[in-house]
């Protein structure tokens, strides 16, 4: 089935999306949506495409989805490269869910205060980032008790939807003023994410490191 | 307390891994900690003498690390020894990273907070353990330090001695900014690892919670 993705380059959310279609090597039409400055994800065609007015957008035949985690939920589900990214077994599949959650819910403030800092969407850029500082320690906490368990991942031994959902918001931290000094646990977890095959870069990413 | 200048920990040297770099602060001066290809430590002012962009955001080439922005690139001295937008260039000898002295002891990286001073007293002997991680308290570091010393006992090295879920550690303390505080732990007997990083983390959480020695004793 051929996929359309409704896409911002400069968008967390749509970069995470990018991200796992380039590591299962699937082809996506790109159509580019000029968010900023042109809002248009708002305008009366997006919003019949999706009410929510917001992108990522993914259109399969019919399906049109979107969320970025539920994305990756469809796309592990819907190609075979994507299976081991949400294992089946319940408590691996609970604790991916888990991170997913998480990542649309605490740590969504980093993604916010980025757009606050960078386009000028409306929010309290002090409050936004006292709570993404809060996720990143649980997500640095969590990462140092698996280093010194001999893991590497989020979940399990190999990469899941889990490290997709959560690398973009903390890659791109300094976007709202935030570095990586206090997280040599995540520093260790983003260079392994560079070696995932198809590993894609965005603005404020560098293809350096 | 009696946070002067001189040795500090300010990283775990596993956590600096060969041909990488990362930033840091010590009394909010922003330092760069980076590691050669050949796996020597360096420790510099986190500042490209160009545009005074951070270099901890660069990257390491071969034994040289190079400023993000526009490349230029510096060898383990800090001299400036490749300026890609002018390849033919003889690199002038003035372009040149302030340099802190360091040394790894103990799986710690250990920094004189002195910049560029010259005739140095040693650090104090490295202690033998396993340098378990890195944390971060959002306290002052004087405020951190009374904290401690309630169930900790201060060494002659500059570190804390204590016991953390049943088992002998050292912490380290960096000053890291007027309000924020690193601390670097040493995991010094037997012990779980990841239940010693746990209850680290939970002693940070309580220093949050309850910042000064006198309202813990209420």
């Amino acid at each position: 089935m051929s996929l359309v993705l409704h896409d911002y380059e400069l968008d967390a959310d749509c970069y995470t999306v990018r991200l796992f279609l380039s590591i299962l090597g699937i082809p996506a039409e790109m159509i580019a949506v000029d968010v900023y400055p042109g809002h248009e994800q708002r305008s009366p065609a997006y919003l019949a495409l999706n009410p929510r007015g917001s992108l990522p957008i993914l259109v399969a035949g019919n399906l049109v989805l979107t969320e970025a985690e539920a994305i990756l939920c469809y796309l592990a589900r819907s190609e075979a490269a994507g299976a081991a990214f949400l294992p089946d077994e319940a408590a691996a599949f609970g604790a991916v869910m888990s991170w997913l959650f998480f990542a649309r819910g605490p740590l969504g403030a980093a993604t916010a205060a980025r757009l606050t800092a960078m386009l000028e969407a409306p929010g309290d850029a002090d409050m936004l980032e006292r709570q993404a500082r809060a996720a990143f320690r649980v997500m640095e906490d969590h990462m140092t008790a698996r280093h010194l368990s001999g893991a590497s991942w989020f979940v399990g031994d190999g990469p899941t939807l889990a490290d997709i959902a959560l690398f973009p918001p903390i890659v791109l931290s300094r976007d709202f003023g935030i570095d990586h000094d206090e997280y040599p646990a995540l520093r260790r977890w983003m260079r392994r994410m560079r070696t995932i095959p198809g590993f894609i870069t965005m603005p404020g990413i560098p293809d350096y490191h | 307390m009696n946070l002067v200048e001189g040795w500090y920990a300010v990283a775990i040297a596993d956590d600096i891994e060969p041909g990488t770099s990362a930033g840091t602060r010590l009394f909010d001066r922003e330092l760069v900690v980076w590691r050669d290809l050949a796996g020597v430590s360096h420790v510099w002012e986190d500042r490209c003498p160009h545009r005074g962009m951070r270099l901890s955001f660069g990257f390491v080439r071969g034994n040289h690390i190079a400023c993000l922005y526009h490349g230029w690139a510096y060898d383990t001295a800090g001299q400036c020894r490749a300026i890609p937008a002018h390849p033919d260039l003889a690199v002038p000898e003035t372009i040149k990273v302030a340099t802190y002295h360091s040394v790894e002891a103990g799986g710690l990286i250990l920094v004189h907070s002195s910049l560029g001073a010259e005739a140095l007293p040693p650090p104090a002997p490295a202690p033998t353990g396993h340098a378990l991680r890195s944390l971060y308290v959002d306290l002052a570091p004087d405020v951190v330090a009374e904290r401690l010393l309630q169930d900790f006992t201060a060494r002659d090295d500059g570190s804390y001695a204590g016991t953390l879920a049943g088992a002998p550690v050292l912490v380290f303390l960096q000053p890291f900014t007027a309000t924020r505080t690193g601390l670097h732990l040493v995991l010094a007997g037997p012990g779980d690892a990841v239940a010693v990083s746990a209850a680290s983390e939970a002693l940070r959480n309580a220093f949050e919670a309850s910042p000064t020695a006198l309202e813990a004793a209420e």
